[in-house]
């Protein structure tokens, strides 16, 4: 059973990614969350840099905060993986190593906004991952999404 | 040209930007972020994709359409 994602457990990931040196962005919603855009998600999604470096760091902060990686999965995110859905651990998580429509991390990490030490990409980037995406869901959130980026540039521009 | 309609609803939007921004992050994760079953997609603890099309695909394959994870058409 999954448990509701809260404040302290985004500070856990901020401080333990950080502590193993893991280059990540809040993306999608929940990114757009920490932004300040109003809206209700379930889980936080993690925009991680796809290097051999990176990948082993991920590992050993998705172990530290409590996710029960076997050694195979561990392996495979070692070796690089595009996508990884966890609900093996304290909460859930997505890692997002290829978001649709950013073609290199380091682009979307040099537009990052740092919220309260929180790394999360720029509204414009979360825009175009969904933009990519193209599902349904996001074709639904994009009209509001969109004018929350336009708010957030006029005060944040 | 935007119609009323369109008006009152980025009317409506701005309203909840502010007072979203009236609020600590603290506060705005407490009422974010909420748990509903996802059938599927909540069966399994793990699932790894070699490519980011490759989980479209089982999105699309494997999701019931109303959770919106398919593509729009």
């Amino acid at each position: 059973m999954a448990r509701r994602f809260e404040y302290a457990q985004a500070e856990e990931i901020r401080d333990v990614f950080t502590r193993h040196g893991v280059r990540y962005l809040f993306i999608g919603k929940s990114g757009a969350i920490l932004l300040g855009y109003p809206d209700t998600t379930q889980d936080a999604d993690l925009f991680v840099e796809k290097t051999n470096t990176n990948n082993a760091a991920t590992v050993g902060a998705l172990r530290e905060l409590g996710f029960e990686l076997t050694d195979d999965q561990a392996a495979e995110i070692e070796r690089g993986k595009d996508f990884v859905q966890l609900k093996n651990g304290p909460f859930d998580l997505d890692l997002v190593f290829a978001p649709d429509g950013i073609e290199e991390f380091e682009q979307a990490w040099r537009r990052r906004v740092d919220v309260e030490g929180f790394p999360v990409c720029h509204p414009d980037d979360i825009i175009r991952s969904k933009e990519a995406a193209g599902r349904v869901k996001d074709r639904e959130a994009l009209p509001r999404l969109r004018a929350f980026r336009d708010y957030w540039l006029e005060r944040n521009g | 040209m935007s119609t009323l309609a369109e008006d009152t609803q980025l009317g409506e939007w701005h309203a909840e930007f502010e007072a979203a921004a009236g609020r600590s992050l603290r506060t705005r994760f407490r009422y974010a972020f909420l748990y509903t079953y996802k059938p599927v997609l909540d069966d399994a603890q793990y699932r790894s994709f070699d490519t980011t099309a490759a989980y479209r695909e089982w999105c699309a394959r494997n999701l019931p359409s109303w959770l919106g994870y398919g593509p729009a058409v």
